[in-house]
């Protein structure tokens, strides 16, 4: 009942929202309160771990309603719940529409919620492919000017990883030695040949390559991100996308860890590739969303690397860059949606001048410095602890993708300062100027995300203590490299997994 | 020598109209207006910022006497901004009673809201040692930075600098040095070392003087003005200038001098008789050095003032308040932080119910002062180049076509020093300018 009740917090908000009168404050303070809440019941459930549920619900299907927590979803139910709290907190207070836009994004969160909880591969297709649409639905409805184009593309790739990701949950569930079963239990220990687990990995990389994303599937990903209203970017780059490289560590490592490893070099060529095609695209962008969104773009790339590595360090690598990326990136597009709100515009060469300590946005400028700086890996910050865990665990089983990750986080510098200098610096236009100061409560959820990740920095083990015991055993080398330690069929499951 | 531009006004044009592109405000003066458009806010806000910047300038014209008559070459000038009580009680010599030739009103003593700043600043009542060293006073930084640029441009007309490089000055100062550090032997001793570098530090007293004898006119000037503006006096921005411009042909013989005193003894470094002039001396020097040149220093160039690198071409220089933006971080132009934030102290309530109304209200209130402080130096701009006008053409209702033209000319020129883009008399012309 206490994992039902993370589902159930913001589903029956969400069914009521739309019942509240139109106009009313209390749809996005119910939003809110709901989002709290769930963020509070993940707390307590952190402290005292919950049993696993397990129930039936079409066993003809081979679909069970199975949902636990364990060191690797722990920290992710919890970066859904903050995120989907800040994602409301940022919301303008006059949000048009509110009551279906709010009841979006709580939809968004139940799918998002349901597929960490999920147990059975079933129901993480049910989860996944819910996200899809509410998504879909706020970018088309709220988004900028570009914003049907950017939808179509993310519903078009979106369904193109649902169909792959049902056809791998499908193989996986028949190829079953006893029967139908998508139990994760079951799909951990099979029998499967290593060309069936090979054709088998191509599917799911097409569908979390295309979730997370990675070059060259990332297609929808600028444009989506870029014109997604605010608090829809903070979640999709936030949550969205760590979805992908939670289904990778599930599906792919976990469950095909022989084609895993015997792909993992090209996987880990792919992630370099991606994370320097995404640092050099954010130095030439002149749209501030876009930068973010190409240097969410080399970050996953990281993810990869780290995940191809599969060594005890770089998994844990994998959960700590997850969740300091999702604080950063969520940070940087509130960020950059409060300085939207205010000037009217994310483009780069209209901007200058906005650290005026008179006119300008210095404490909200301030703010992006310090994101910034956390992304590029800056020591102190939470972005550090992350990328260092990564690069260090990777290093060992691939020092040349490595050292290219290593050079492209080094570029985060370059369009971090670029940015800065451009919208910092320089004359502020008075024409343009003519702007109130941000207010204490459209600050409140980058106070909270900065603070987090300051924290996090500080004290590592915020973002690694929840994986340390989790992630060791899916590693597939020993952290020398040395030692390929999974090469047969996977004899860890998730039942296994320490809470 | 008293001229009143409003009476000047012309009827009706004698020539075709200007095809300067500030035409409209070529048109405006000719017709005894100012560069400042004449409406209700403008004049409220300029002789608001007047009020605001009289009350510290009552400061910097004491302070900087006392640092020329005084402080003088001390090596360790430490508590050169710690006027002395003689210097704060000195009557103001053309204000009050006590003055030697009475033009304006009030003036006996110090200003009662300055004193009662210096009292408690923003802080509180405490030290005038921690009120210093906290910042929280009249900002002498920004006087002397005034100063230093009329010492460093040089060569805008007068004699004044001229003056400076003959032999009678260095004989003057030579005798004020010796007599300053008399039974100082080391002192005497660096300067028989090093003659020039204590000349220089002279000059440089020459130049403080000068401004403060040049802000001692403009105070109760200042003062007056609002005092006028809150009886009803003005009717519009025309009357505020030609207020100012009556006020600089009232005082345009006043002396220009450098005093030293010692005790009681006096050493004439620049003696009255040599006849330097507050308009020609002080008043133009300061407008071409402070409105319109500022530091000469632009961007990552500088110039050794000292070695006369000092290129008198204007197209080097744009960083006086005429230009200065007010919104780069670490902005150019006249320390606009450090005397904002000394007419901030003293704004009257109108002034801050505008500034209240508009933009970020209080959060701002330094910005929407620099506009205000902008906007009040074209009218005293105005005034000069109306009083030059004045003194060197022809009246505005000439009925001479010639004479008319060569009015024209001479505002079409002034004109063309606002014409490169810096220049903030375009936006000066909106009210949307805040």
């Amino acid at each position: 009942m206490d994992l039902l009740l993370l589902l159930l917090i913001p589903l029956l908000a969400g069914l009521l929202l739309p019942l509240l009168p139109a106009g009313s404050p209390w749809v996005r303070r119910g939003a809110l309160a709901a989002a709290l809440l769930q963020l509070l019941d993940g707390l307590w459930l952190w402290q005292h771990p919950p049993a696993a549920l397990s129930a039936n619900w079409l066993p003809r299907l081979g679909l069970r309603l199975e949902l636990g927590l364990d060191g690797l979803t722990m920290p992710l139910v919890l970066l859904a719940a903050l995120l989907t709290a800040m994602a409301v907190m940022a919301s303008p207070v006059d949000q048009s529409r509110p009551r279906l836009f709010f009841a979006l994004m709580l939809a968004t969160n139940v799918g998002l919620i349901g597929a960490f909880l999920a147990r059975n591969a079933l129901l993480f297709l049910l989860a996944y492919e819910l996200i899809l649409i509410p998504t879909t639905l706020l970018v088309a409805t709220w988004g900028g000017e570009r914003r049907a184009g950017a939808a179509i593309r993310f519903l078009t790739y979106g369904a193109v990883s649902g169909v792959a990701l049902l056809a791998a949950v499908l193989a996986l569930g028949w190829l079953q030695p006893g029967g139908l079963n998508f139990s994760y239990t079951a799909l951990a220990d099979h029998n499967l040949t290593a060309l069936q687990q090979r054709w088998i990995l191509a599917l799911v990389l097409l569908a979390f390559g295309l979730k997370l994303p990675v070059v060259p599937l990332h297609g929808w990903q600028p444009i989506t991100y870029s014109q997604a209203p605010t608090p829809v970017a903070m979640l999709m780059s936030g949550v969205v996308s760590k979805l992908g490289a939670y289904g990778l560590l599930r599906f792919g490592l976990e469950f095909l860890p022989d084609a895993w490893a015997a792909w993992s070099p090209w996987l880990a060529a792919v992630g370099a590739l991606s994370a320097i095609y995404g640092s050099l695209n954010a130095i030439v962008q002149l749209d501030m969303r876009r930068l973010v969104a190409y240097s969410s773009l080399g970050h996953m790339g990281m993810l990869l690397l780290a995940l191809a590595a599969a060594t005890p360090l770089s998994l844990q690598g994998v959960i700590a860059q997850m969740l300091a990326h999702g604080l950063i990136i969520a940070l940087l597009f509130c960020l950059v949606g409060l300085i939207e709100l205010r000037t009217g515009t994310c483009a780069i060469p209209e901007l200058s001048g906005l650290l005026n300590p008179q006119r300008g946005l210095p404490f909200t400028l301030g703010l992006m410095l310090l994101a910034l700086l956390a992304a590029a890996g800056v020591p102190g910050l939470a972005g550090f602890v992350a990328e260092l865990l990564v690069f260090e665990g990777s290093w060992v089983a691939f020092p040349w993708p490595t050292l290219v990750c290593l050079l492209a986080s080094g570029l985060t510098a370059v369009y971090a300062i670029r940015l800065f200098n451009r919208v910092g610096f320089g004359r502020l236009d008075n024409e343009r100027a003519d702007w109130v100061s941000t207010s204490w409560g459209e600050r409140t959820p980058a106070l909270v995300l900065t603070a987090l990740v300051l924290v996090a920095g500080l004290w590592p083990s915020m973002l690694t203590g929840f994986s340390e015991t989790a992630t060791a055993p899916l590693a597939l080398r020993s952290s020398d490299a040395v030692t390929v330690i999974a090469m047969a069929p996977a004899t860890v499951n998730s039942a296994q997994l320490p809470a | 020598m008293t001229a009143t531009v409003a009476s000047e006004r012309i009827k009706a044009p004698l020539i075709p109209p200007s095809t300067h592109r500030y035409a409209d405000v070529i048109h405006r003066l000719e017709a005894g207006g100012s560069m400042l458009p004449d409406t209700p806010e403008n004049l409220k806000q300029i002789i608001g910022i007047y009020k605001a910047y009289a009350v510290p300038m009552d400061f910097y014209w004491r302070d900087l006497l006392y640092i020329a008559e005084r402080v003088f070459l001390n090596p360790l000038p430490a508590f050169k901004y710690f006027i002395s009580q003689e210097y704060l009680d000195r009557p103001n010599s053309y204000a009050g009673d006590q003055s030697q030739l009475r033009i304006w009103r009030g003036g006996e003593k110090v200003h009662p809201e300055l004193l009662e700043f210096m009292e408690r600043g923003e802080t509180g009542r405490m030290s005038k040692l921690f009120h210093h060293l906290w910042h929280d006073r009249v900002n002498m930084e920004f006087a002397e930075a005034c100063m230093q640029a009329m010492l460093w441009h040089q060569g805008m007309g007068g004699r004044f600098n001229d003056y400076l490089e003959s032999d009678a000055y260095k004989s003057n100062a030579d005798r004020a040095i010796k007599a300053y550090f008399k039974g100082n032997p080391l002192m005497l001793g660096l300067y028989a070392l090093f003659p020039d570098m204590f000349l220089e530090q002279v000059r440089q007293l020459s130049y403080t003087a000068n401004l403060g004898l040049f802000w001692e006119v403009m105070a109760p000037v200042f003062f007056e003005m609002s005092d006028i503006y809150d009886e009803g006096g003005f009717k519009g921005v025309p009357d505020a200038m030609d207020f100012l411009v009556n006020g600089i042909f009232a005082v345009a013989g006043r002396p220009i001098y450098h005093h030293l005193y010692i005790g009681d003894e006096c050493y004439e470094i620049i003696p009255k008789s040599e006849g330097f002039t507050w308009l020609y001396e002080a008043a133009l020097p300061y407008v071409e050095a402070v409105f319109y040149r500022t530091a000469p220093f632009r961007g990552t160039k500088s110039y050794n003032a000292q070695a006369g690198q000092v290129p008198a071409d204007q197209a080097d220089f744009h960083y006086g308040i005429l230009y200065a933006d007010v919104f780069p971080v670490g902005s150019a132009g006249i320390p606009p932080t450090l005397l904002m934030q000394d007419m901030l102290h003293f704004l009257p309530p109108y002034l801050k119910e505008i500034y209240r109304e508009h933009r970020r209200g209080e959060e701002d209130e330094l910005v929407q002062l620099g506009i205000t402080f902008q906007r009040s130096m074209y009218n005293v701009t105005s005034a000069v180049i109306q009083a030059l006008r004045c003194a060197l053409l022809y009246p505005l209702d000439d009925t001479n076509p010639e004479h008319l033209m060569a009015n024209r000319r001479f505002f079409e020129a002034q004109m063309d020093r606002f014409l490169r883009p810096e220049a903030r008399l375009p936006d000066i012309q909106s009210q949307d300018y805040r």
